[in-house]
């Protein structure tokens, strides 16, 4: 997909204020529920692992939940919303894994609403994170299509658009497809248009064959952009959140698995798609996209 | 466009740099005064009466003369008087319809405005013209529209051989899509929940799941073709079909929609 990415080795824009290339991803849905979260903190995870410096900004502000779901609610003091009022320095607020030491996190305020966030304020967190030297900035979205999805996707380069294989689902997320194209710095700027992957979740192969969700290839026809990945339903996203432990990390299930994979093609890697057929045999399915 | 060309030159130079206004063509209530004399103090004393009952219908309100009722007596009514007692009646009369074209002269001068004979509205529009490229033309079908904040590029200024609005993008879900006094030609899918219009045809060489409507400002003889037809709605110059209306035949499959003696037709293609 991004061929700078991939002739990078991980330790060499690390250096302290020197701008490295810099991503800045929105993860968004339109819907909510769809895993927009659960995906924000295994997207930035993964690639944390590859040795890339990664931060997820939680943009929800009001309803915070991507510290709990990454497990480093204990120790938020300050959030995304100090930093851009001053009340705190970005450094400060700025949450530092325990498990991997390239990944880092920036919370959403619990108590202020949406209209905290403005263009000005994003921006230049944004940009003051990327003169941090961060390769990857997550921008995890709330749902809807308002302000602070829109913030959220704002400033992006690329987008992981995060569908579930159901109508209301599609449509949301078409509808997203046409902001992201409208309503976004790019777009306005007349810069090369925003990146937009899928990102199809809680598929169940079972439920397809049955007729009772939609297949890969009905949504793909519908939304016109490539897939990135395919997530299987799976018990241990459930477990994982209630953790604090991205799903990633536990390499022995699916969801890793898939997770694992969408990151290293997110990365520029080709991997075939799994998870799409039913039989475990199935596995090298058909390659999408 | 059987206006005049004095005034026609008018409204086109005007909707060229349509940025200081909006031309609204509008259906406000206006109370009539269809007069029946032309003895100002006779009708004085009565519309004093009428006032006297409901003041708060009369205070300030804009007037419309109608002096059809008058027939040839028209001739004998003088307006400046008119017009001074309906003002110390607390009136605003605004102006006349029903004018003989002998008395024009005697309104205008008396400050009022010559209402010309209503011409047939048109059935599908409540807005009209000449409000510049994004304008939107509201579908005329029952179920309001969605909010479409992200309208895309419309028609440039009317020109001869502008060509088509051409779109390559897939038109998404809320998304408007306005070639306007233009053919529209979309090369990508009209997804569920988009909109494309155009004041001329409508063409999408892709499958049409919105809506699409095509003459949106009456032209009669403007057609719709889709290379895959599955629309939520299709409308020309006002008439529309529904889902439920397009043949089951027709449905998944290449097609156009045409008017018919006011009726949309949908055949394939």
């Amino acid at each position: 997909m991004e061929k700078g990415s991939k002739n990078r080795t991980p330790e060499q824009p690390r250096v302290k204020g020197r701008p490295a290339v810099s991503k800045v991803v929105v993860v968004t849905s339109g819907k909510g529920g769809v895993g927009k979260t659960t995906t924000s903190a295994n997207v930035a995870t993964g690639i944390a692992m590859t040795g890339k410096k990664t931060v997820a900004i939680d943009f929800d502000v009001g309803l915070r939940n991507l510290d709990l779901v990454m497990g480093c609610e204990r120790r938020v003091v300050y959030d995304f919303v100090n930093v851009i009022r001053g009340e705190a320095k970005l450094n400060t607020a700025l949450i530092r894994d325990k498990r991997i030491d390239t990944l880092h996190v920036l919370p959403a305020s619990q108590t202020r609403d949406k209209d905290a966030l403005d263009t000005d304020g994003v921006g230049r967190v944004i940009a003051e994170l990327k003169e941090m030297g961060f390769e990857y900035i997550i921008c995890d979205s709330p749902a809807g299509i308002e302000r602070g999805a829109q913030m959220a996707m704002y400033f992006a380069d690329e987008a992981i658009v995060v569908t579930n294989p159901e109508v209301s689902s599609v449509r949301d997320s078409d509808r997203v497809l046409g902001l992201l194209a409208a309503k976004t710095s790019r777009a306005q700027e007349g810069a090369q248009p925003i990146h937009p992957h899928l990102l199809l979740t809680r598929y169940s192969p079972a439920m397809v064959k049955r007729g009772e969700m939609l297949s890969v290839s009905d949504v793909l026809e519908l939304l016109g952009i490539p897939l990135l990945g395919v997530i299987p339903e799976s018990k241990a996203v459930l477990q994982s959140s209630n953790k604090g432990a991205p799903a990633i990390l536990d390499e022995t299930t699916d969801v890793a698995q898939a997770y694992l994979d969408t990151v290293s093609r997110f990365l520029g890697e080709e991997r075939q798609h799994r998870f799409i057929e039913e039989e475990r045999r199935g596995f090298f399915g058909r390659l999408f996209g | 466009m059987l206006h005049p060309a004095p005034e026609a030159k008018e409204s086109r130079s005007a909707s060229k740099r349509a940025v200081a206004f909006d031309l609204k063509g509008t259906m406000a209530p206006l109370t009539v005064l269809r007069l029946r004399a032309t003895d100002v103090g006779l009708v004085e004393r009565q519309l004093r009466v009428k006032i006297a009952q409901l003041p708060q219908l009369f205070i300030d309100a804009p007037v419309l003369l109608d002096l059809g009722a008058l027939g040839d007596a028209a001739a004998a009514l003088p307006f400046a008087e008119l017009v001074h007692m309906l003002k110390l009646c607390k009136l605003v009369p605004v102006a006349v319809s029903n004018v003989p074209d002998a008395l024009r002269s005697a309104a205008v001068a008396a400050g009022l405005g010559v209402l010309q004979p209503q011409v047939a509205p048109r059935p599908e529009r409540g807005e009209v013209g000449g409000a510049g490229p994004a304008a939107v033309a509201e579908p005329p079908a029952p179920p309001a529209p969605r909010a479409e904040p992200e309208r895309q590029a419309a028609a440039p200024a009317p020109a001869a051989h502008a060509g088509p609005v051409v779109v390559k993008q897939p038109v998404r879900g809320g998304q408007v899509v306005y070639a306007q006094n233009n053919d529209l030609v979309v090369l990508a899918p009209v997804n569920p929940g988009a909109q494309v219009i155009a004041d001329g045809h409508v063409h999408i060489y892709a499958p049409l799941r919105g809506r699409a409507v095509a003459g949106a400002s009456g032209l009669l003889g403007a057609r719709i073709f889709c290379q895959k037809l599955e629309a939520e709605l299709v409308a020309i110059a006002g008439a529309y079909a529904t889902p439920d209306e397009i043949p089951a035949d027709r449905r998944g499959k290449p097609a156009q929609i045409y008017l018919d003696g006011g009726e949309v037709r949908i055949v394939g293609l």
